[in-house]
């Protein structure tokens, strides 16, 4: 290599550097500023909530009916359990909707069998384009229960179903393998009850494996010791209590879990309902529904309640973890570019200013720019030009950031909702967040780059998910 | 990089020190709540003053007095609810809710106020947190009125029918219906005399009690020029149900908004007033789906004369009037009554 060329490079890797860290540090600052605001927000609604009688609301005619929509799909193994512990929800106005999605195992002939299901015909009107219903079905036993078997057409046509046949003025929409817990609703609901330009609103989501489930509730709490269950409890906790929570004071939020989302019915069927040709479909209704209300004017307001929860089972193989997440980087990048309009547009307000840019150049472009920075430090340390004790320092920060922040996340979970009781949970919660930089975020990264490769590459596949089941207890 | 260092240090003790903490504290309280549980449990159920359990009582400390008395009050109703408020008094906690219910910080006075009226303590400082600055605080005071229904508390509590604040209006709707019939009186006059937001909060709680002293205002607000007012006008004359409001009914199907037809038509087939049975099949023609259905579903419910309309619509030019005829004729008797 000649001199100039040696030059040239090395100023590139330098600067390059810079840019990193540069890039590292707003991008930790902000972090900070999430804490700080998911601190005060979890403070005020602790307050709120401390000894709040939610059994008025249980009891109340004018509570709203909220329909739940289970989409379900070859779940003839889990469907029972989950779908008694909906039933046994604690909530007055109920309704549960369970749409089979052209399941080519058993799963309605198990519902037929258990819950006494007779075949039924009822009136709903066709305002979103699905794919056949082929037969509606009505427990003898369940007055509030409704099964629809369908043609298969993916989730977000599973939801337009259930949307249809809905009669709550809110929807639940959920996975049918997630546990909500028993008075998850009544606490979900309080948002819509207190202002009129709420449109949606999102619990928290937790991880159960390790848990103790039993008749589909967790009766305790458990931190996983496996190595990949275990890194996601952290990172459950840390995306839900401060990066959710934390938006709720900032802004509003853009993301509801699809495993668990409260909607107001009629906003999202004025919207036109899940779109099918996205795999981040409930990302792209909550974006949709923020921008609508800007747009249309109408309710927008997106709240995320911290502690109504609900409990979902987390891949613990590589491979589908790895399949997970890059179809969830592929939804974020899909979501962000039919949206784009938003960047930076004053007439989005605090969404278009500042949450849309924070998850394009954050949450979208942060693996990117983490394995430019790996690469470029890789390269520079075999060429020597950058030196080993920059590397080492640079890395120690970043680790020791990440590891402080998360380590503020337990404790804000520990301040107020102490879900995770004994001291091995404390211990194995507090391993797990000392182990996921060395090695996991790296794989995320990986994954989350190979997600944005596919989206150029215009892939839309959703892969599978393998299950473990819920641990029941056993009887001693 | 020491900052850092610092940071994480400090995140990490306090998580483990936090633990070892709420561990001892615990341990501690469960202690404390067995010795007050049982105190409580001897002076509500044997209706005796035990000094000795009520100095056992006084001696704890503050968060697991009220989380005893909080829960027991879940438990307790009427003679028992009277003496868990009379020891209440005895230990103090009655006195220390007052003082949070006068305090500068609103989340003290809602915590005064959830207190006092789960322990059912009539006193007039909840009655002046209905006009509170903070709406988490007026709900509250509502959810504490439900159980004192005199006239100035009732007053009050139609006069926050119109709070701008949802929670507060929810939570006064939900208490005006729990203090039952002998709010009928009042709130006829109130809506008489109201127009707009508070009106129609009133009318959802003039629905569900369904008293005839609600048709004159019923009739006069269903010509409001809000929708949301007709709304609840037209499901109020359908709970009422008689001549004058079937004949206002009548005229509403013919209103401009949609949801004011399907309403009016709910109405009609909630009083199954046959005499209605040929506009109603009319309906089946509009250009809204929900009136369509609100029209088949209350011909369904009128009987015989209602169903011999939709066979009649089978056969219309108008294939939305058929098709909604046919569906409603397919439905089985109990989905056709919803």
């Amino acid at each position: 290599m000649s001199g100039f060329t040696q030059t040239a490079v090395s100023q590139i890797l330098v600067k390059g550097q810079l840019i990193v860290l540069l890039y590292f540090f707003a991008v930790n600052g902000w972090y900070l500023i999430l804490l700080v605001s998911s601190l005060l927000e979890l403070r005020r609604h602790m307050l709120l909530i401390t000894d709040e009688s939610r059994h008025l609301l249980l009891s109340s005619t004018l509570s709203p009916t909220i329909s739940i929509l289970a989409p379900a799909f070859n779940e003839e193994a889990t469907i029972d359990a989950s779908l008694r512990a909906l039933l046994a929800l604690q909530y007055p106005n109920l309704e549960v909707i369970v749409v089979s999605d052209g399941s080519k195992d058993r799963t309605v002939q198990v519902l037929i069998e258990r819950f006494d299901l007779v075949p039924v015909k009822t009136i709903y009107e066709h305002r979103i384009k699905t794919k056949p219903v082929r037969s509606l079905y009505r427990s003898a036993t369940y007055p509030s229960l409704v099964v629809v078997d369908k043609d298969n057409g993916g989730k977000a046509d599973a939801l337009n179903v259930g949307l249809s046949f809905a009669r709550g003025e809110l929807v639940c929409a959920m996975d049918a393998d997630t546990l909500i817990e028993a008075d998850g609703l009544q606490r979900m609901v309080r948002p819509f009850l207190y202002a009129t330009d709420v449109v949606a609103t999102g619990g928290t989501i937790r991880v159960v494996n390790g848990s103790e489930v039993k008749f589909g509730r967790v009766v305790r709490a458990a931190v996983p010791t496996s190595l990949l269950a275990g890194v996601q409890v952290v990172e459950y906790l840390r995306a839900f209590l401060f990066g959710r929570l934390g938006w709720n004071r900032l802004g509003g939020n853009i993301i509801i879990s699809g495993a668990f989302g409260l909607f107001q019915r009629e906003a999202v069927l004025s919207a036109g309902g899940y779109l099918h040709d996205t795999v981040g479909e409930d990302m792209e209704l909550v974006l949709r529904l923020k921008r609508l209300s800007y747009e249309r004017g109408g309710p927008g307001k997106i709240a995320f309640v911290p502690d109504p929860v609900a409990w979902t089972e987390v891949p613990e193989s590589a491979k589908v973890l790895g399949r997970q997440r890059d179809r969830w980087h592929r939804g974020l990048a899909d979501v962000l570019w039919r949206h784009r309009r938003m960047l930076f547009n004053p007439r989005y307000g605090v969404t278009g200013l500042f949450v849309f840019p924070y998850y394009a150049f954050v949450e979208l472009l942060a693996p990117v720019i983490e394995a430019a920075g790996l690469i470029a430090l890789a390269f520079g340390l075999a060429t020597g030009v950058i030196d080993w004790n920059f590397a080492g320092l640079f890395y120690l920060t970043a680790y020791g950031l990440g590891t402080a922040l998360t380590a503020f996340t337990l404790i804000l979970e520990d301040l107020s909702f102490h879900r995770y009781e004994t001291f091995r949970d404390r211990a194995l919660l507090f391993w797990w967040a000392l182990v996921e930089n060395l090695g996991y975020r790296q794989l995320t990264v990986y994954w989350r780059l190979r997600g944005l490769w596919k989206f150029l590459r215009g892939k839309k596949d959703w892969g599978s998910m393998e299950r473990k089941g819920f641990h029941p207890v056993t009887a001693s | 990089m020491l900052i850092e260092i610092g940071l994480l240090m400090l995140a990490v003790g306090l998580f483990f020190a936090h633990g070892l903490w709420l561990f001892l504290n615990q341990r501690r309280i469960r202690r404390l709540t067995e010795v007050a549980r049982e105190s409580l449990a001897h002076l509500v159920t044997r209706g005796t003053v035990n000094v000795d359990d009520i100095d056992a009582l006084r001696q704890l400390p503050n968060n697991v007095q009220v989380m005893a008395f909080l829960e027991m009050s879940r438990n307790v109703t009427g003679a028992g609810k009277e003496r868990l408020s009379f020891v209440a008094r005895q230990v103090g906690l009655v006195d220390r809710a007052q003082k949070l219910c006068v305090s500068r910080r609103w989340t003290r006075r809602l915590r005064g106020a959830r207190i006092l009226s789960r322990l059912g303590v009539v006193d007039p400082l909840v009655q002046q947190l209905l006009s509170d600055p903070h709406p988490a605080v007026r709900a509250q005071a509502a959810e504490w009125a439900a159980a004192q229904p005199s006239v100035p508390v009732i007053s009050a509590m139609l006069t926050l029918l119109a709070d701008p604040a949802t929670q507060a209006r929810f939570a006064v709707q939900d208490a005006l219906l729990r203090m039952g019939g002998v709010v009928a009186e009042p709130l006829a006059t109130f809506l008489e005399r109201h127009t707009g937001r508070a009106a129609e909060a009133g009318l959802r709680v003039a629905e569900s009690l369904a008293e005839p002293s609600f048709m004159p205002a019923a009739l006069r607000l269903s010509c409001s020029e809000d929708v949301g007012v007709r709304i609840a006008a037209a499901k109020l004359l359908g709970a009422v149900g008689d001549a004058a409001a079937a004949q206002r009914l009548i005229e509403l199907l013919d209103d401009d908004d949609s949801s004011v037809r399907a309403a009016a038509a709910q109405g009609l087939g909630r009083m199954q007033h046959w005499q209605a049975a040929s506009l109603l099949a009319y309906r089946l023609r509009d250009s809204a789906w929900r009136v369509r259905r609100a029209a088949g579903l209350a011909l369904r419910s009128i009987g015989a004369p209602g169903v011999l309309f939709l066979r009649r619509a089978l056969k219309e030019d108008d294939a939305f009037a058929s098709d909604m005829a046919q569906q409603v004729l397919d439905l089985p008797t109990a989905a056709a009554s919803g």
